[in-house]
């Protein structure tokens, strides 16, 4: 009895949570003509024309282009990110280097809203010719991304016993080479669950895409919004969702895979950080 | 010996360190210098240093102080709501999910979502003619209330953000209630503890310091919310739904008033910094 309500109390947190997402795959296989009658969860005739249009008629928006951008920027934004923050989680976890005041400074910078630096930003950005290109979006990507990803790592890193990295040493490795050769294979798994969240999180930016953005480097999460610009006849529900599903689906598709990995670095990131 | 030695350690932090200092210590350095500067698009490069008359005009600002107030009750409404919900289905739910671990999925689905799609998303779901929810107000109770109006925006809003972020409360309290030994929950109930009795006595204590952190992480991410709010309603609904990082943002892309921009955000700057002293002294209080 208690069981069937907690299936009950599991489905409602489901539908209810997940109501803005189900509701757009619904309309995006609606046709306009249904939609024009039908608001309603119940489609009458599925349609693909939404898709079709969205994916064929490129020459006003370009969906492709968006999810291009946001694809080199948020590669650029991840891999960027643990290029500089994995020596330096190495650095941290085996010395004294940067424990004390350092990690918790850049712990503490994932709560500081980046907003606060978005406007000298984008005067600088003026100045080095960095607006609107992706290498300039997954830049600041790269920063949103540093702190869990340091975090992260250290977390890792710390969790492999140095006699390992002692033994290497032993044997006369460079503290460049353990760290290349013997820890980095270790915390692969770590590296991955980074790499995975990071590009999540730096797919799913927004502020920064509006900002230092305006045409030819448009993240996918900005490009949306072009599709809720009322031209004429207004929105055109049924494409504007088929847009949604598409732009929504690289990382929810990651995030289902990898759901496992991804609550545990956020619970490591959360508590231990 | 030491496996990575001081100038090693010196030299794998600089690189992480030199991109910082120069995407976040210069850009810091201009925000100090602007806010006490008389600044315009035309004179970027040479603000006369004017003292602290940006500051007045921001603090003399009432839509400043209204967006203040909307950040601060957002971010408290929301975090609060996210950990109390969240705290119920982790408790509620585990026996459900502790052996069907792929039940988690569709919990986290929303945490990997944009918040800014999510706003795009509402749009459709509350627009008067072509999204659900008034539909279905309509033909049940005949009547359905303007959503986005001056007088709804803010409560809209509230629940669009609580729906989207309980899922991260309800993991970390998931993952904390889990990590309590058996033993203790064992030797509670040998003496005799009800399941409710337990829980508060025992169980909830021990989750303490998650419950702490997870209530400043919302609250945190609530009081600076753009995205969602941006994307639903932009600043509209009579000003009332501008958040205090949307008033930064409107002051500079709109206004073109920099120096206020600016130094609204260096305001915001100090007040975070004071949010996270109080939670690591907190914190810290805890593990001693």
């Amino acid at each position: 009895m208690l069981n069937l309500l907690r299936w009950l109390v599991f489905s409602i947190a489901v539908l209810a949570m997940n109501f803005p997402v189900i509701v757009t795959v619904i309309t995006s296989l609606k046709s306009a003509r249904e939609l024009s009658f039908n608001p309603g969860f119940w489609i009458g005739e599925p349609t693909l024309e939404n898709y079709m249009r969205v994916l064929g008629e490129t020459d006003r928006f370009n969906i492709y282009s968006y999810l291009f951008n946001s694809t080199v920027a948020s590669l650029i934004g991840t891999g960027l990110a643990i290029a500089l923050a994995f020596p330096a989680a190495y650095a941290i976890a085996r010395s004294e280097a940067g424990k004390r005041t350092l990690l918790p400074l850049i712990i503490n910078l994932r709560a500081v809203p980046l907003i606060i630096f978005a406007i000298p930003l984008y005067m600088m950005y003026q100045w080095l010719g960095l607006l609107d290109t992706q290498l300039g979006l997954g830049l600041i990507l790269t920063i949103v991304n540093t702190p869990l990803a340091l975090v992260i790592l250290v977390n890792a890193i710390s969790d492999v016993p140095a006699e390992l990295d002692e033994a290497a040493k032993m044997d006369g490795a460079s503290s460049r080479q353990v760290m290349l050769i013997i820890i980095r294979p270790v915390v692969r798994p770590a590296l991955v669950t980074t790499f995975i969240f990071g590009f999540i999180t730096a797919w799913n930016e927004f502020l920064f895409g509006l900002m230092l953005t305006t045409s030819r480097a448009v993240p996918m999460t900005v490009g949306a919004s072009f599709f809720f610009a009322a031209s004429g006849g207004g929105v055109q529900w049924g494409t504007a969702s088929a847009v949604m599903v598409l732009g929504a689906l690289p990382p929810a598709l990651l995030g289902l895979l990898m759901y496992r990995q991804i609550s545990a670095s956020l619970t490591a990131g959360a508590v231990k950080g | 010996m030491a496996i990575v030695n001081r100038a090693e350690g010196r030299a794998y932090l600089t690189p992480l360190v030199g991109f910082l200092l120069f995407f976040l210590g210069f850009p810091a350095a201009v925000n100090l210098v602007y806010s006490i500067s008389t600044v315009s698009f035309e004179t970027l490069r040479s603000p006369s240093l004017t003292g602290f008359g940006n500051y007045a005009a921001v603090l003399a600002d009432r839509e400043f102080w209204g967006a203040v107030s909307f950040s601060m009750r957002f971010g408290v409404l929301t975090a609060l709501a996210e950990c109390l919900i969240g705290l119920f289905l982790a408790v509620f739910l585990t026996p459900l999910l502790a052996r069907r671990s792929y039940l988690m999925a569709p919990l986290m689905l929303p945490l990997m979502v944009a918040p800014a799609m999510i706003g795009l998303m509402y749009r459709l779901v509350l627009h008067e003619f072509a999204g659900p929810v008034p539909y279905y107000l309509f033909e049940w109770f005949g009547d359905s209330p303007a959503f986005l109006d001056v007088d709804n925006a803010f409560r809209t809003l509230l629940v669009v953000e609580i729906l989207q972020w309980t899922p991260f409360a309800f993991l970390l309290f998931y993952m904390a209630y889990a990590a309590i030994p058996l033993e203790v929950r064992e030797a509670a109930s040998l003496d005799g503890a009800s399941a409710l009795k337990a829980l508060w006595w025992i169980e909830l204590p021990l989750m303490l310091p998650t419950l702490v952190i997870a209530f400043f992480i919302r609250f945190i991410d609530g009081f600076r919310v753009f995205d969602n709010v941006y994307a639903l309603t932009g600043s509209g609904a009579g000003g009332s739904t501008t958040s205090l990082s949307i008033y930064i943002y409107q002051a500079f892309f709109k206004g073109g008033a920099i120096g206020k921009a600016v130094a609204a955000s260096v305001v915001l700057f100090l007040a975070s910094l004071a949010v996270l002293y109080g939670l690591n002294w907190i914190t810290g209080r805890g593990r001693r």
